[in-house]
């Protein structure tokens, strides 16, 4: 636990709103760093100003590589202003430590946050916003902000207030109570029965096959539906994840879908 | 043509708001799902403007920004996707036919600027990092920032203010089939997007789950929402019961 804490209620909140703007000067060279640097520069100069060595080694500490999830980040940002504080009163404290535990933390918290966030958060938020919006309802892009960005404005205050309270403490304790592994198995539950609902809801394929002759003439579509309703949305739902294991590019089975929905459309018109 | 130029001038202002809003926390203004409802405000058709950001958006529901790969610019396609079919009267389905191309080539202008002009201001960061200057440092990034508001929603207004009626001819021309089969496309494509998903947070326990949706949805006619409600239900059950077993050995301060 860090004492004498210096990191006052203005300090914290703003660690909190620019930690808001991590991806808008993103890079392919070390991608957040430029943000990253932003976000802790204030702090920094408040931390160290009675040491400019310390506190220019500080500075370029937040351009180092940077990738991490958005929402997640003040975590990451809280523990890097707890171990500061510590290193600017501690004159034995190894400096070298910030950067190794920020580079061993950014890559587990960006894989939990990732599938956390925008893989689960936001899918049940656009699963819930679509089926609105589809009926043309303003409450579609409406319920899909709130749902995505209410709960993650919790998540970044608590996420910084547990990142700076614990600060080195913090990867003990989160080995100790695995909380992270809960918190990503509980989401990933909503998110996949959304998904599941998704996928019957929202793929389609009313192919324009009749099956039978005159008056008893069916849609094909029709005789999968009295077998299994969404037998086809579950077929092209499970093509698509297996050509995904296969490592196929996303945007080449998109532009596939394309070419072959286009071409049989065109070659049909032929006869 | 003076109601094409205000159009694309308050197509701009649009096209700035995601970046805008996203520095106090309100994330995804950008995807379809949103701005495609701004632009059909602006354009006098709010319900086709919403509708247009549904299929849009559904098209890329599994594509977002993971580490260094950057997905297509949804911005300025689901944009110029809806603007297209409101101004035209276009079917919504044909919202893709532009969405997705334009997604693609702005992307690359994006790429430039990740690219080139940010590892550039990246460098002069470091320059101002080494002085201990950080006022300049911090400007670095601001400096950045104004170039993402800005980039973008210049190179759609100019798109959609030259473009458009060029556009119309084009799209005119368009025979039935390429139409149709692009609708066809539109209700398979929703199929890519959920696989990432699933492929992402699927494992061995949760994969029932999936399944669990599907029935609901297929067998219960279940709205998404009583979907997701019950999700929660079933995750609070386990929590509760997780914690009754764990109670006596459990002395963490979580």
């Amino acid at each position: 636990m860090t004492t004498n804490s210096k990191l006052d209620k203005k300090e914290f909140w703003r660690l909190y709103w620019r930690s808001c703007a991590l991806d808008h000067s993103w890079n392919y060279e070390r991608q957040q760093n430029i943000a990253y640097s932003f976000i802790l520069a204030s702090a920094v100069d408040k931390i160290y100003q009675d040491d400019e060595e310390k506190r220019i080694a500080a500075l370029q500490r937040g351009l180092d590589f940077m990738a991490i999830t958005p929402q997640i980040s003040p975590l990451l940002i809280g523990i890097n202003v707890a171990m500061d504080e510590e290193n600017a009163q501690n004159d034995i404290f190894d400096e070298s430590l910030i950067q190794s535990v920020k580079t061993s933390l950014m890559g587990p918290l960006a894989g939990i946050g990732d599938s956390l966030i925008p893989g689960t958060l936001r899918i049940i938020a656009a699963g819930m916003g679509i089926s609105f919006s589809l009926a043309g309802s303003i409450l579609g892009p409406v319920i899909f902000l709130l749902v995505f960005n209410v709960p993650s404005y919790f998540i970044r205050y608590y996420s910084l207030k547990f990142g700076y309270q614990l600060g080195t403490d913090f990867i003990k304790s989160m080995a100790k109570t695995n909380i992270m592994d809960t918190v990503s198995y509980c989401a990933s539950i909503v998110g996949l029965m959304v998904v599941g609902g998704m996928v019957y809801q929202q793929i389609w394929l009313d192919l324009p096959i009749m099956v039978g002759s005159g008056d008893f003439a069916q849609p094909l579509v029709s005789y999968f539906d009295q077998i299994a309703p969404g037998l086809i949305q579950l077929a092209l739902f499970g093509i698509m994840y297996y050509l995904l294991g296969r490592k196929f590019k996303t945007t080449r089975i998109l532009f596939a879908v394309l070419g072959i929905c286009i071409g049989l459309t065109f070659l049909s018109t032929l006869f | 043509m003076d109601n094409l130029f205000l159009t694309s001038v308050l197509i701009f202002v649009a096209c700035c708001i995601p970046t805008l809003v996203c520095l106090v926390g309100i994330d995804l203004v950008g995807r379809p799902l949103v701005i495609s409802a701004i632009i059909g405000a602006i354009l006098g058709d709010l319900k086709t403007g919403i509708m247009c950001g549904a299929t849009i958006e559904l098209i890329w529901l599994g594509v977002f920004a993971i580490g260094a790969s950057n997905p297509p610019d949804m911005l300025s396609g689901a944009v110029i996707g809806t603007a297209y079919v409101i101004i035209s009267k276009a079917p919504i389905e044909s919202a893709v036919i532009l969405a997705v191309p334009v997604a693609a080539l702005v992307k690359l202008i994006n790429e430039v600027r990740w690219t080139v002009i940010n590892v550039l201001i990246g460098s002069k960061a470091d320059k101002y990092a080494a002085l201990g200057d950080r006022k300049k440092v911090e400007l670095m990034h601001w400096f950045s920032l104004s170039w993402g508001v800005f980039l973008r929603p210049v190179i759609i207004a100019v798109a959609i203010y030259f473009g458009i009626p060029w556009i119309e001819q084009v799209v005119a021309s368009i025979p039935g089939w390429l139409s149709d089969g692009l609708m066809y496309a539109t209700g398979i494509i929703p199929a890519i997007g959920f696989a990432m998903i699933a492929r992402m947070i699927l494992t061995k326990q949760t994969a029932l789950f999936l399944f669990l949706g599907f029935i609901l949805a297929a067998f219960f006619n279940l709205s998404i929402i009583g979907i997701a409600g019950l999700g929660c239900v079933i995750v609070a059950y386990l929590i509760f019961n997780k914690n009754q077993k764990e109670a006596v050995i459990d002395d963490n301060e979580f």
